[in-house]
């Protein structure tokens, strides 16, 4: 166990140095771009990715896996949007949005627990099922299809755009979901019966944990996440959309899977997510400031990517050796 | 093995039933929908998706996954718009596409059969390098001014049916007759089922897994080819999104995700399904926007049953197995 929290350390260490070189790389190349309140703000474009990608963590640690958040982000969006708009207070309106999130997580989870369905089929379905409700919610409520609804509250529009202690909002928000989601993972026996579940789903089940409601749990987290992602997205644009986050599924598993979380489950640290979602948001908003457009530097991105994991894949192939090793030299009382 | 190949058949058959039924339901509502017209326009519709779901599913079949095929159809297309814009013959157009598509799937193939990357990972990096790269190829550009001969492929009749339809099925067929009827094809079905087995009795294993991402990438190049005659124009979006379309067309048409199970024609019915789906509704006067919600309800449907119908015929086997054991247990107990 300690061993395992010392390699998880080294990885987030390493993502902390990453963020660190990727600082004094671009405040060189770039002038002016050291500015603590510029990189602040741009913290705001890419927090949604970690406010939807912390939760996912839980569900790629059992193994699984949510390719429906993205359509979730615009269901939560529309539904604060059409809700607000029938006259429903903008608060409860959030409220209700959230609870319609926490539901499609469940449905997600309820088909995964219960059928033999893989998780990549039955969220591919769902990513389908929930952006065509949210589309049918948008045409149905407004009757304009893809366009938005604006004109939003300013109180609501200052979730997102406002700032306490010169901190923009986002950014509290985005600590406050990591420490939630960061005690409730490492810190509860729920937390560590998600990691069993991942490890050997087996073992958990015949150690008497219900394996079934703590998958099912992980994908409502994920929906959740999902909808405070969209919720904010709402409130940083002041517009619901149905369309909100359909092309975020992508980043969103980047950065779980580049915060050192195993696709094969079991492993990963939700400290490790957002770390990975800043270092790649800096690296976004930094080589668009220095001149590269915006849709080239998924080049980086991607190859950052996969090099990440080739390096983490050839450490661990390392130390399964070594641990082959070190079981083949212990005499065979185990056995 | 025949109970096996029984309920793949099955499979199939079922999809084509659904399909049928589905076809008499909207044909009941909107006549036209059934005309021989309108069916051709269907299937021109779906071949993009279809040759997608061939290749893909030489990937899924070797319980690998690639999410990369929106970004090699789009890279594709734009090496192929910007040649047939140069004025180059029309073979040197095709054989360098293809040969884009194979180099992608090549590099996808090396990351995960060579370098052990997981296929999700290693072809969501390739996802955003390639669409990166296409956009600067193409300096953000729209590649217009295609040939008019080359579009005018795209409604050109042979034998009754447009270019693009034979395509398809020549396609459709090749990979069908490959996988089933070499020994080479069997091997993809052998180390998507066994990866361990299939090493320890000496087959190619990573030749195969690389392999089926090079057939992969040159799927999603042919349907960047398609994909130009049909639209006429290459625009930057090209292909985005469509990896999970593919996906979920090949999951429809009964190709597992762990691998070893279904076959090619069940993955270009999946496609051909999934296209009847998103383009009924216009027939049936409901409005276009509850295109996904409908496929995707019917997506689940279809493959929990499926998988509740399997865990049936598998349990129901094994039952008729072991009774069998006990009879035969029965048999040496009394006989001394």
């Amino acid at each position: 166990m300690t061993n395992l929290m010392r390699s998880l350390l080294r990885w987030e260490l390493f993502l902390i140095v990453a963020i660190v070189l990727e600082l004094l790389i671009f405040s060189m190349i770039t002038p002016g771009f050291f500015n603590i309140q510029n990189l602040l703000f741009s913290m705001n474009d890419f927090a949604y990715i970690g406010l939807a990608a912390i939760p996912m963590t839980f569900v790629i640690i059992t193994g699984g896996i949510d390719v429906s958040v993205g359509s979730i982000m615009g269901l939560a969006s529309i539904s604060v949007g059409v809700l607000w708009m029938n006259g429903v207070n903008i608060w409860l309106a959030l409220l209700i949005a959230l609870v319609v999130c926490i539901i499609a997580g469940l449905i997600n989870g309820l088909i995964v627990a219960f059928t033999d369905v893989q998780p990549l089929v039955v969220t591919l379905g769902t990513m389908f099922l929930f952006a065509g409700i949210a589309l049918v919610i948008s045409g149905g409520g407004s009757a304009t299809g893809y366009e938005g609804i604006s004109g939003f509250p300013d109180p609501f529009v200052e979730v997102a755009n406002g700032m306490i202690l010169d901190i923009p909002n986002v950014i509290w928000i985005l600590f406050g979901v990591l420490i939630v989601f960061g005690t409730l993972l490492h810190f509860t026996k729920y937390g560590r019966s998600v990691y069993l579940v991942g490890i050997n789903s087996k073992a958990a089940k015949y150690s008497g944990l219900s394996t079934k409601w703590i998958v099912m749990s992980t994908y409502m987290l994920a929906g959740l996440g999902g909808g405070i992602s969209g919720v904010i997205l709402t409130s940083y644009f002041s517009s619901a959309r149905a369309d909100l986050g359909s092309t975020a599924i992508l980043p969103v598993i980047t950065a779980v899977v580049l915060g050192g979380t195993s696709i094969l489950g079991g492993k990963g640290t939700v400290l490790g997510t957002l770390l990975a979602s800043v270092f790649v948001g800096i690296m976004n908003y930094s080589l668009q400031l220095s001149g590269m457009p915006s849709e080239q530097t998924t080049i980086v991105v991607g190859i950052i990517l996969i090099l990440a994991v080739l390096l983490r894949q050839s450490k661990w192939t390392y130390i399964k050796k070594r641990v082959s090793r070190e079981k083949n030299q212990v005499p065979k009382i185990s056995e | 093995m025949k109970i096996l190949l029984k309920l793949l058949q099955m499979r199939e058959l079922s999809i084509i039933l659904l399909m049928i039924l589905f076809f008499l339901f909207v044909g009941s509502i909107n006549s036209e929908f059934t005309s021989a017209d309108s069916i051709i326009l269907l299937l021109s519709g779906s071949i993009i998706l279809l040759v997608l779901a061939v290749g893909q599913s030489f990937v899924l079949l070797t319980s690998n996954i690639d999410v990369s095929v929106g970004s090699i159809m789009g890279i594709s297309a734009a090496v192929g718009g910007t040649l047939l814009v140069d004025g180059s013959s029309l073979m040197f157009v095709i054989i360098s596409v293809i040969g884009v598509g194979a180099l992608c799937g090549l590099i996808n193939g090396i990351g995960v059969a060579q370098l052990k990357i997981p296929a999700i990972i290693m072809t969501l990096g390739m996802l955003g390098i390639l669409r990166g790269l296409m956009l600067i190829y193409t300096e953000g550009m729209w590649i217009e001014d295609i040939p008019s001969y080359y579009k005018m492929y795209a409604v050109t009749d042979f034998l009754g049916l447009p270019y693009p339809i034979w395509v398809g099925i020549v396609i459709c067929l090749g990979a069908f007759l490959f996988l089933n009827k070499t020994k080479f094809g069997r091997y993809f079905y052998a180390v998507g089922d066994n990866l361990d087995g299939a090493k320890l009795v000496g087959l190619p294993v990573k030749t195969v897994g690389i392999l089926a991402f090079v057939f992969s990438g040159m799927s999603a190049s042919v349907a960047a080819l398609i994909f130009i005659m049909n639209i006429g124009f290459v625009p930057n979006q090209t292909g985005s999104g469509i990896e999970l379309q593919v996906i979920a067309a090949a999951v429809l048409g009964g190709v597992s995700l762990t691998g070893g199970v279904g076959t090619v024609l069940g993955a270009a019915l999946g496609a051909i399904f999934f296209t009847v789906i998103n383009n009924s509704l216009v027939y049936m006067k409901i409005p276009a926007y509850w295109n996904s919600a409908i496929a995707g309800l019917l997506l689940l449907v279809i493959v929990i049953s499926d998988t509740k119908f399997q865990s049936y015929f598998t349990k129901r086997n094994q039952a008729k197995l072991s009774n069998q054991h006990i009879e035969s247990q029965g048999l040496e107990d009394s006989s001394p």
